[in-house]
């Protein structure tokens, strides 16, 4: 069930992004070839000189952070959905070598980029007017409402940090003598099903931000 | 016809009789009963009479068939082993046959355990077997099969057949005598077979010797003057003023019944004592060996692993497991706990380990040392008989314990053996088989005893024997020559097994080694006990007891016991029979050395996650509580 559930949802996951890329195309119109397009894609890899130092270790974080988050939606998934078995073996060594990486990166992720990541009131103007209207109040200056682009990267960034804590949780808890059979199975199923959602989301949050980046 | 009188041979082997089934009463049935011989013909002779003046053994099949069937009780696991019908399970206990002079040690079984050799393979008929193992076994079996052997025939009529000793395990008199200079053990090693049972109970004895006599010998026409003719005395207050005995049978077999066939001597220190080892925890709580080996009147009692539900006939085999007892599963929750088990929570284990061990291999045997111990059983090393051997080095060589997957047959459907499946890792003792073999194309043969004797005896005639009996000391040239020699009397390709190694000449006559020949591999079989208390268990301390980089349970050394002296102090690693990549374990153990760190990082990332989730979720609620006191600066 899990392994069905979970190829639907990356099939339904990478469909939604191909649709949504053809529907609304990113400003590469000037990049016609497929080869530069990529090369640009790979570029947005690269750090800039232009960056600050802050900036570079934001982006250098980032990195790792994708990597290692490739590296455990690899070794995490694949056992369970190519090979219909439990991780073990030397997976099950790669993928518990890169989670704590992935664990301080994302702490560190949150903490650097969560100011950045804030809801403003151009992220949801409907709410704003909803707001307004229950209040009755008004801008002070009236200024026109200008809908944010990032919604979708700031509301997967979120979500990204709030998964974070049960699918690290449910694993580390677990090495604990804390929980027996029953708990341990349940952790289990917990860190299952999260990492299934987070990597969904992970994955629709790293569309939203190439979007932005190339928009 | 035919059929039709199999369908009746069937019905009368399954008839129960009148103590058969039970009324339901658990009162102790009183088994105040005469006592009948067997006379020449095999059938029921006449009634015991104390003070006749040569009295017969009395024969346990004719004087408890009245009330129990025999011939369903001889189905029983504990005399079926000859029945090729009957599934061999699980790998289990081996008979050992060993003889230091030629250097054979060798696992055998009537049953069909992958690595044993048929008793008949290096030439031991029933009656042989019997003579040699029947010390301890209940009789029936082997004990009981019509010799074939010209030799055996005539033998086999002096000494009778070895009948089922209900008394060995039944019988809960102090007296039942098993082991000392006149009891069970000491009567079936003179060829008494017919008076063993008899010699064995607390109101008779029995004098002389069937193997002394020839074999024309008539026991039914006893002769005062032949010198150690095998003769009974009844204890005559034993017999009531109508000859009958007042039998202190009990239904469930007291634990010291098992014991004499089912001990365990783990040397782990030089002055191992059993006083100084503890017993099973089932036993310490109360609980007695039989109520988990539970049976019917048909014998069939329960082996008690996992797997034997799938091929037993004995309905409460499933729920007579750890788990049945132990863990709540499926439908029958309600029968867990029985005999007042502990349902055990297992905090910290990860689940993947229910799946690939046993739970004896973290609760039962001895707590794995950095080298496995010699060990000593009651049928492999004679324990509780005359005059046992009680240096700790004495062959054969068992070693335990020893952490492998489970081998064995669940059972043989249309000639294909279907194999255990899920096999678990398990602790077990082990043997490394040393025998002289022929080689067929890639199997080897093993070479008869009295042939190897033969042929072979005179290289090791000046042969030093250890006082202990331990192995002498044997070169690998004197290993060549034997090989030479059976050569040259066999006319084949001679080998020699043993430690692991298969040994053979080469075209110029050189010796040739090789490891890893299917022939050459040990016998390994399940330890099931002593179980451990939860305390005690693997795992309990951390997950190091078994995940560090030196830990027993994957690094222990394995000794590898040969007669050769190169090759005494030879080791395998534990690892290598788990069929996992010694580098893979041991890497995985390593990573536990950082496994505190990564609960640290893992923990303190989480705080951050939260801290920073709290301070932006207080600051949102800030925003809304502004908006909503109308304060929207």
């Amino acid at each position: 069930m899990y392994q069905i559930i979970s190829i639907i949802a990356f099939l339904i996951t990478l469909t939604g992004i191909t649709l949504h890329y053809i529907a609304f195309p990113a400003g590469m119109e000037h990049l016609r070839d497929p080869v530069k397009k990529l090369v640009y894609f790979f570029t947005l890899l690269l750090i800039e000189q232009k960056l600050s130092f802050t900036g570079v270790l934001r982006k250098l974080v980032y990195l790792l952070t994708l990597l290692c988050f490739v590296v455990l939606a690899i070794t995490g998934f694949y056992p369970t959905l190519v090979l219909d078995k439990h991780i073990s073996g030397y997976l099950l060594m790669i993928h518990a070598t890169f989670a704590p990486i992935l664990a301080i990166c994302l702490a560190i992720l949150a903490v650097m980029w969560a100011s950045h990541c804030r809801f403003t009131y151009s992220d949801w103007p409907w709410f704003q007017c909803l707001v307004q209207r229950v209040t009755l109040a008004k801008n002070a200056e009236e200024e026109p409402l200008i809908k944010s682009r990032r919604f979708g990267e700031k509301i997967t960034f979120w979500l990204i940090i709030v998964l974070a804590l049960p699918l690290i949780l449910s694993i580390i808890l677990s090495m604990f003598t804390l929980f027996g059979t029953y708990w341990q199975e349940f952790l289990l199923t917990i860190h299952r099903w999260t990492a299934l959602v987070f990597a969904v989301v992970a994955i629709i949050h790293t569309y939203t931000l190439l979007r932005t980046k190339i928009d | 016809m035919l059929v039709s009188g199999l369908f009746v041979a069937a019905a009368e082997t399954e008839q129960k009789f009148l103590g058969d089934e039970s009324d339901g009463s658990r009162a102790t049935p009183i088994h105040l009963i005469p006592l009948y011989a067997e006379n020449e013909d095999g059938e029921k002779g006449e009634k015991i009479q104390p003070d006749a003046e040569f009295p017969m053994p009395f024969s346990t099949r004719h004087t408890c068939i009245d009330c129990h069937n025999y011939d369903l009780v001889k189905k029983g696991w504990h005399f079926n082993a000859v029945d090729a019908n009957v599934p061999p399970g699980r790998s289990g206990q081996p008979w050992i046959y060993f003889d230091s002079k030629l250097c054979i040690q060798i696992p055998l079984s009537y049953r069909n355990w992958p690595g044993t050799f048929r008793p008949e393979q290096i030439g031991l008929t029933e009656f042989k077997f019997t003579k040699i193992f029947g010390r301890h076994m209940p009789g029936g079996g082997p004990g009981e099969i019509e010799a074939e052997d010209i030799d055996d025939i005539g033998r086999q009529l002096v000494s009778g057949k070895l009948e089922i000793n209900c008394l060995s395990c039944h019988n809960a008199n102090d007296g039942q005598d098993m082991g000392s200079q006149i009891g069970y053990s000491v009567q079936v090693a003179r060829e008494n077979f017919r008076w063993a049972a008899t010699a064995a109970c607390e109101f008779a004895s029995v004098t002389g010797s069937a193997d002394q006599l020839p074999a024309t010998y008539d026991p039914f026409m006893p002769d005062p003057g032949v010198k150690d003719a095998p003769t009974v005395t009844y204890r005559k207050e034993a017999f009531n003023e109508n000859n009958e005995v007042l039998f202190e049978i009990v239904r469930e077999v007291p634990n010291e019944r098992c014991y004499y066939c089912h001990s365990d001597l783990y040397i782990d220190n030089e002055d191992a004592e059993k006083w100084s080892s503890d017993e099973d925890v089932h036993l310490k709580a109360g609980l007695t060996c039989v109520d988990c080996h539970r049976n019917g009147i048909d014998h069939n009692i329960i082996r008690g692993y996992a797997e034997e539900a799938n091929i037993s006939q004995n309905p409460i085999a499933a729920m007579s497991t750890c788990e049945g007892c132990h863990l709540p599963e499926g439908e029958d929750e309600s029968r867990t706990g029985r005999h007042g088990a502990p349902i055990p929570t297992h905090p910290g284990i990860p689940t993947v380990h229910f799946d690939r061990l046993t739970c004896s291999a973290c609760h039962s045997g001895p707590w794995p040392g950095d080298k496995t111990i010699l060990t000593k059983t009651s049928r492999a090393h004679k324990l509780g008989t005359p005059n046992v051997n009680k240096a700790p080095d004495g062959l054969p060589h068992v070693i335990s314990p020893i952490f492998a997957k489970q081998e064995g047959i669940i059972a043989e459907y249309l000639g294909r053996d279907l194999l255990l499946e899920d096999r678990k890792i398990a602790p077990h003792k082990l043997i490394w088989p040393a025998y002289w073999g022929i080689l067929e194309g890639d199997r080897v043969e093993p070479i008869e005893i009295s042939i190897v004797e033969n042929v072979i005896g005179g290289v090791f005639a000046d042969l030093e024997l250890s006082a202990t009996g331990d192995w002498p000391q044997i070169s690998k040239e004197q290993i060549v020559e034997a090989i030479r020699v059976i050569n040259t009397a066999i006319g084949t390709k001679a080998v020699y097994i043993s430690g692991g190694k298969f040994y053979s000449l080469d075209d110029s006559g050189a010796i040739k080694e090789q490891e890893n020949h299917p022939a050459a591999q040990p016998y390994l079989w399940p330890i099931a006990h002593n179980v451990r208390p939860a305390a005690q268990s693997l795992g309990v301390r951390y997950c190091t007891d078994c995940h560090a980089t030196d830990a027993p349970f994957f690094f222990g050394d394995v000794t590898i016991d040969s007669p050769i002296v190169a090759e005494r102090d030879s080791v395998k690693k534990m690892v290598e029979f788990l069929n996992v990549r010694p580098f893979y374990m041991k890497a995985f153990a390593f990573s536990f050395v950082f496994r505190p760190w990564m609960k640290i990082i893992a923990l303190g990332s989480c705080a951050v996650l939260a801290m920073v989730l709290l301070l932006y979720a207080l600051r949102a609620l800030s925003c809304v509580a502004k908006v909503l006191a109308g304060n929207n600066q």
